[in-house]
């Protein structure tokens, strides 16, 4: 018998563009999520580090770090969140549009989103005096795409488990804790001795480390060590998403 | 038994929530064309049975087939279209986006002109969902549902909780997918949609097939007319009138079923010569219901 499923591949790019269309045209979703990374590192790192270069370069290996985590856990988060509570998710999964599209959809428009946000942040780093190599450039939206992924797991997991609501306003303690107590506004090193431990357990604090030093502009002793936690945060990340996704079915 | 002509059947089927038992030992199947409507009070198991179908939900005993395959294959899913008894729409994009997505799922998908003209959408393709009335964004679901041209569609409660005009429009779409051959499981607790569509009708209560096939049939399982009388009389003494099956008192009336209303009557003014208040119908599909859910059914209330 011929199959009445469509190729995967098309399904999967069709929805990808899909979420990415919807993102964009709801302006409560996209002018926070890509304008607040910029407006915070011109704030911090322009305004306050007073055409300092140096501040600029550290500031901006953070802030792209911050730029892609707002994306990832509103994304994520609240949007699964959205979908479960309306029976969209549903609906999707009696029909035979693969499973992975759901997730794939989101990824395509987080990294789309996050990507227009570091495109600004960039801008403006320039613009403060910050050079970078284009290898370093390259490295350092490396990682800075990449975090999309421990932040997003972080986002599904309270996606799964949240009504919209509950969701919307967890993404949000979230994403101020992760930014501070992970030291994107400000080195970790200006908190209280106790958030400075509990840094260690937050993802963004080590892409936070790991971005200057894949950029060649810090110290690289501790690449391992970043690297390990980071690794072991986002598998405790996937874990998180995967129980949550598993409460779905009955 | 699966056959060809079988589009869905359970087989031996339990579904528990907790120490709930909702469905017990079930067997039911859908033959491909027919209109089948679930009918039963909330909480029946109607929309359980719905979600075992569309393999939303898996039994717990017994055996569940779409197509002669497990319900979750995307080729029996492929097959079949489904209306949910609530559901969203993509904010951001529009009524032809949102339906070229979903038909983009299937093979031989509808075209999106044809899926939207079927649905009654052809106005309103380029607006956006989520500006759209509450019947507009149901006519959606529907479209969404048809969208790959299916050979069965199961719709849960697709009109409750919308306005008479909605629903008679949502009927007469569903009535002409029917009419093209295409089978429906309707799962509803509305007498006048089941008795709009349906072909078949198919009553649970509490877990259980207590009544299932044509609503002619269903029909004439109780007696011919229903009497409404304001009475002095007692139950009992209404009980032993000539020709009454049933008595059932509403309030300050008394319904009472009788398979002939004029002997009913004659001895019911002999009995009680003030009586002046009293009604005589034609047993309708409710009145049915009503004798075969039995007295001691709460949910009866709901099948209004």
């Amino acid at each position: 018998m011929t199959s009445l499923v469509a190729p995967a591949a098309g399904v999967h790019a069709r929805e990808a563009r899909a979420e990415i269309l919807r993102a964009l045209r709801l302006p409560q979703f996209v002018v926070p999520t890509i304008a607040l990374p910029a407006a915070f590192y011109a704030l911090f790192a322009l305004g306050l580090g007073s055409g300092n270069a140096d501040a600029a370069t550290r500031l901006l290996a953070t802030f792209g770090v911050f730029a892609m985590m707002g994306p990832a856990l509103f994304g994520f988060g609240a949007n699964v969140a959205a979908e479960r509570e309306s029976g969209l998710v549903e609906l999707k999964r009696l029909s035979p549009m693969p499973a992975s599209a759901h997730i794939v959809s989101k990824l395509a428009a987080t990294v789309a989103l996050g990507a227009l946000s570091l495109v600004l942040v960039y801008g403006l780093a320039v613009l403060g005096g910050v050079r970078l190599e284009p290898a370093q450039w390259a490295m350092l939206a490396g990682v800075h795409l990449a975090s999309v992924v421990p932040f997003g797991l972080i986002g599904l997991g309270f996606g799964y488990r949240l009504g919209q609501k509950g969701a919307i306003a967890m993404a949000n303690i979230v994403f101020l804790g992760l930014a501070v107590g992970g030291g994107l506004w400000m080195p970790i090193t200006m908190l209280p001795e106790v958030m400075q431990g509990a840094a260690w357990a937050m993802p963004s604090f080590h892409l936070g480390e790991l971005a200057p030093m894949v950029a060649g502009r810090s110290d690289t002793a501790a690449l391992g060590l970043h690297a390990a936690a980071l690794a072991l945060l986002t598998a405790a990340a996937a874990l998180f998403a995967w129980t949550g996704h598993a409460r779905q079915s009955a | 038994m699966t056959t060809q002509d079988t589009v869905a059947g359970l087989e031996g089927v339990g579904k528990a929530y907790g120490a709930r038992q909702i469905l017990d030992g079930l067997d039911f199947s859908i033959a491909a064309g027919s209109v089948v409507a679930l009918l039963g009070p909330n909480g029946a198991g109607k929309s359980t049975l719905a979600g075992l179908v569309t393999g939303r939900l898996t039994p717990d005993a017994g055996r569940v087939t779409l197509f002669g395959r497990d319900p979750a294959h995307p080729e029996a899913r492929a097959r079949m279209g489904v209306m949910l008894q609530a559901a969203g729409l993509p904010d951001g994009l529009s009524v032809a986006e949102t339906v070229a997505l979903q038909a983009s799922y299937y093979r031989r998908g509808l075209p999106v002109d044809e899926i939207l003209d079927q649905a009654g959408l052809t106005a309103l393709a380029p607006r956006r969902c989520d500006r759209l009335s509450g019947g507009e964004q149901r006519r959606v679901h529907f479209a969404l549902a048809i969208a790959g041209a299916p050979d069965f569609l199961v719709l849960d409660e697709p009109t409750t909780g919308y306005d008479p005009e909605a629903r008679r429009a949502l009927w007469q779409l569903v009535r002409r997918k029917a009419d093209a051959g295409t089978a429906v499981l309707l799962a509803t607790h509305h007498l006048d949609e089941a008795d709009a569509l349906a072909d078949r009708i198919a009553v649970i209560a509490d877990g259980r097939l207590i009544a299932d096939g044509p609503p002619s049939a269903i029909r004439a399982r109780v007696a011919g007319f229903s009497l409404r009388v304001r009475t002095a009389l007692s139950p009992d003494a209404l009980q032993g009138l000539p020709a009454v099956t049933r008595v059932t008192p509403r309030g300050a009336d008394t319904t009472l079923m009788s398979t002939d209303a004029r002997a009913t009557l004659q001895a019911l003014f002999a009995a009680d010569p003030d009586l002046r208040d009293f009604d005589v119908t034609g047993a309708t599909l409710e009145d049915a219901l009503a004798d075969l859910l039995g007295p001691s059914t709460p949910g009866t209330g709901a099948l209004s």
